[in-house]
């Protein structure tokens, strides 16, 4: 091998290695959070003594530690590495930096089916639930018990399984636009934004007539927020990114020739634009609904991540996918970590602490790298 | 004994039709391009050149006609097995985002890799690199360079796919006079092969390099080739007024220089034939 070869297989390893410290931080952060709260804090050692089981926690240590923080912690992660990875999925198949999974309109149907669940208290699950007990349909499976909780008692899993549905049909928009012969790019973008403006306007209107009680419960649910998820809820995330991620990377060629060079350029090497970017847009959207359905709206995190990971491994899809998902678990983590200490016993939102610390961070390194993405 | 004439044929092309909507922009295109030939399409601007390139190579579907790949319909391959005897390189490529000129190249090879990047691989993106004397470019960021240096760097992507068939849509659009003639003959050396058995079409507006570089001319006018041989066939005066709408004079092919076309300015032709009146 010359040495041009040799420079890009030295180059290639320095961008694993940098991936590599990105995933231990990652962890070491995860254990430090672990021990630091609003009440009790532990130190970083002791925390890492409990959690390798070296040294005996007390029952309080144990139950802070795992029951408390644990989940929050793990969903932090495995929603970082949701969202980022949407985010820099979506970018790449539609060739455009400012895409975010906000902007093909998902996170507006989420928002959109949260709201007419908490203001007028319509959900898809109840209604076809309903629906199927007044004709009689599935009698046996609508009263297994897990599924009789989740469509008729609880109200939280009402909004939470309206904000996935909305954000389904919003995919399936997405996917009927796919269908089309002339469809383009930015045709999906264009119809994301209309997607978030109709959504918006929907939501405002309910926002308008809704009570304070309501109006605040909206709000809280849009703030983004680790608070809510269970561990479980966590494990269902973490479950469905696994599943999700080799579809991810095995298209991470496709992906370097669609962000690169557009269409013809992509055709040109072998790449089916259209059927490529309709499947990267139902992972990646099928990845954002199911994190913002628990955690409600976390923007910031998608568009920024992947621009993030961009300075670090370039922009090949390759390296990028794997890089963005950590960098999107270290900083939800960082920021949700943050939000919970610096004004402890008061916790901030992750959404808010992602754009108030990420937001002039973000600004920071593309300024200082002017050539862009 | 030379081999059957079918095998000899990269590509045969037999009444391509293409229209937008309406608007017919091919009729009845018949084109036979065999192994080993540089081959210049020239026609004025919407003559369908573009067009007739994108309907080869998938990205546009014609209205009717047949387009066999050495003997094998288009039609009947997939992008990645058209993709590995067909390269493509389009007039410009706009990109919001960046890769290493390395990585660009590298690009070439997808028809031929599943995921992970070979030794050898590495080495063929290597060697086009200098072949087109893209060496010290290899490692900066494809969206810093000029327009020129881009379209190299496209063009070392196409030869680094290791096709049969290249087709270019004006190359050299972009580059200098010597970066054209350097890239030109980059590709005429590897069509010219011997033992190769590649070939190009090339969608060109400067008639003069054509007329150095093709085999094989193919003058495309009002929807339909018009002239088809070589730069001395097919460049002639009334060929050239009757496409372009300009006048012209050919100076011969000699030993030292290639056919050459000079375009006579219409203004003073005008002049002349005013005052003679």
């Amino acid at each position: 091998m010359d040495n041009i070869s040799n420079q890009h297989i030295q180059n290639s390893k320095i961008q694993i290695l940098l991936i590599f410290i990105l995933t231990v931080s990652t962890f070491l952060l995860a254990i430090f959070a672990l021990g630091m709260g609003s009440s009790t804090n532990l130190d970083f050692l002791t925390t890492l003594k409990i959690v390798l089981s070296l040294e005996e926690a007390t029952t309080l240590q144990s139950d802070i530690i795992w029951k408390l923080r644990f989940p929050r912690i793990l969903m932090a992660i495995v929603g970082g590495i949701a969202l980022a990875t949407a985010g820099a999925l979506m970018q790449g198949c539609l060739g455009n930096p400012l895409v975010s999974p906000l902007t093909l309109g998902v996170a507006s149907g989420a928002a959109l089916g949260a709201a007419l669940a908490i203001v007028i208290g319509f959900s898809i699950s109840g209604e076809l639930a309903y629906l199927f007990s007044f004709f009689g349909l599935f009698p046996g499976i609508l009263y297994w018990p897990p599924i009789e909780f989740i469509l008729f008692y609880s109200d939280s899993l009402a909004i939470i399984v309206n904000a996935f549905l909305f954000s389904l049909i919003v995919v399936a928009i997405i996917i009927q636009l796919g269908n089309l012969r002339s469809v383009s790019a930015e045709s999906y973008i264009l119809v994301g934004i209309a997607i978030t403006f109709i959504a918006g306007a929907i939501v405002s209107t309910m926002q308008y007539f809704a009570t304070d009680a309501q109006l605040s419960q909206l709000a809280h649910w849009s703030f983004g927020s680790l608070s809510r998820p269970t561990l479980w809820d966590a494990v269902l995330i973490m479950i469905i990114v696994i599943i999700l991620m080799p579809f991810a990377l095995i298209r991470a060629w496709d992906l370097n020739t669609l962000s690169l060079g557009g269409d013809d350029f992509a055709i040109s090497t072998g790449v089916d634009p259209k059927v490529t970017r309709k499947k990267i847009l139902i992972f990646s959207a099928l990845m954002t609904s199911i994190v913002i359905a628990f955690t409600g709206l976390i923007g910031f995190l998608g568009l920024a991540a992947p621009h993030m990971s961009r300075l670090i491994v370039g922009n090949d899809y390759r390296k990028l996918i794997p890089c963005s998902a950590v960098f999107g678990a270290l900083l939800m983590l960082l920021a949700d970590t943050l939000g919970r200490t610096l004004f402890a016993p008061i916790i901030i939102p992750v959404g808010i602490m992602l754009s108030i610390l990420g937001g002039p961070f973000f600004m920071y390194l593309l300024l200082r790298n002017r050539s862009g993405f | 004994m030379s081999p059957p004439r079918k095998l000899r044929e990269v590509i045969e092309i037999e009444d391509l039709n293409f229209s937008w909507k309406n608007n017919h922009v091919l009729e009845d295109v018949n084109i036979s391009i065999p192994n080993n030939q540089l081959i210049a399409i020239l026609g004025i601007n919407g003559a369908g050149k573009s067009t007739l390139l994108k309907c080869i190579n998938k990205i546009l579907k014609p209205d009717s006609g047949n387009i066999k790949l050495q003997s094998n319909d288009i039609s009947d391959l997939n992008l990645v097995e058209l993709a590995k005897r067909i390269s493509y390189v389009p007039q410009s490529v706009l990109t919001s985002f960046s890769m290493e000129v390395f990585d660009v190249v590298l690009l070439g090879r997808r028809p031929h890799i599943s995921w992970r990047i070979s030794n050898e691989d590495r080495d063929k993106v290597s060697k086009t690199l200098k072949f087109l004397n893209l060496e010290d470019f290899a490692f900066r960021r494809f969206n810093q360079l000029s327009g020129g240096e881009r379209q190299r760097v496209i063009i070392a992507k196409a030869i680094a796919q290791d096709p049969n068939l290249f087709l270019m849509d004006e190359p050299t659009s972009d580059l200098d006079l010597k970066n054209q003639i350097e890239v030109m003959t980059c590709i005429k050396k590897l069509v010219s092969k011997k033992e190769g058995t590649k070939s190009a079409l090339i969608a060109i507006h400067d008639i003069n390099t054509a007329a150095r570089f093709a085999d094989r001319i193919l003058l495309l006018h009002d929807k339909k080739i018009v002239a088809d041989g070589t730069p001395e066939d097919v460049l002639t005066e009334e060929n050239i007024a009757n496409v372009f709408g300009v006048t012209s004079e050919i100076i011969p092919k000699s030993k030292s220089n290639p056919l050459r076309v000079i375009i006579k300015d219409k203004t003073n032709e005008y002049k002349e034939n005013t005052e003679e009146e």
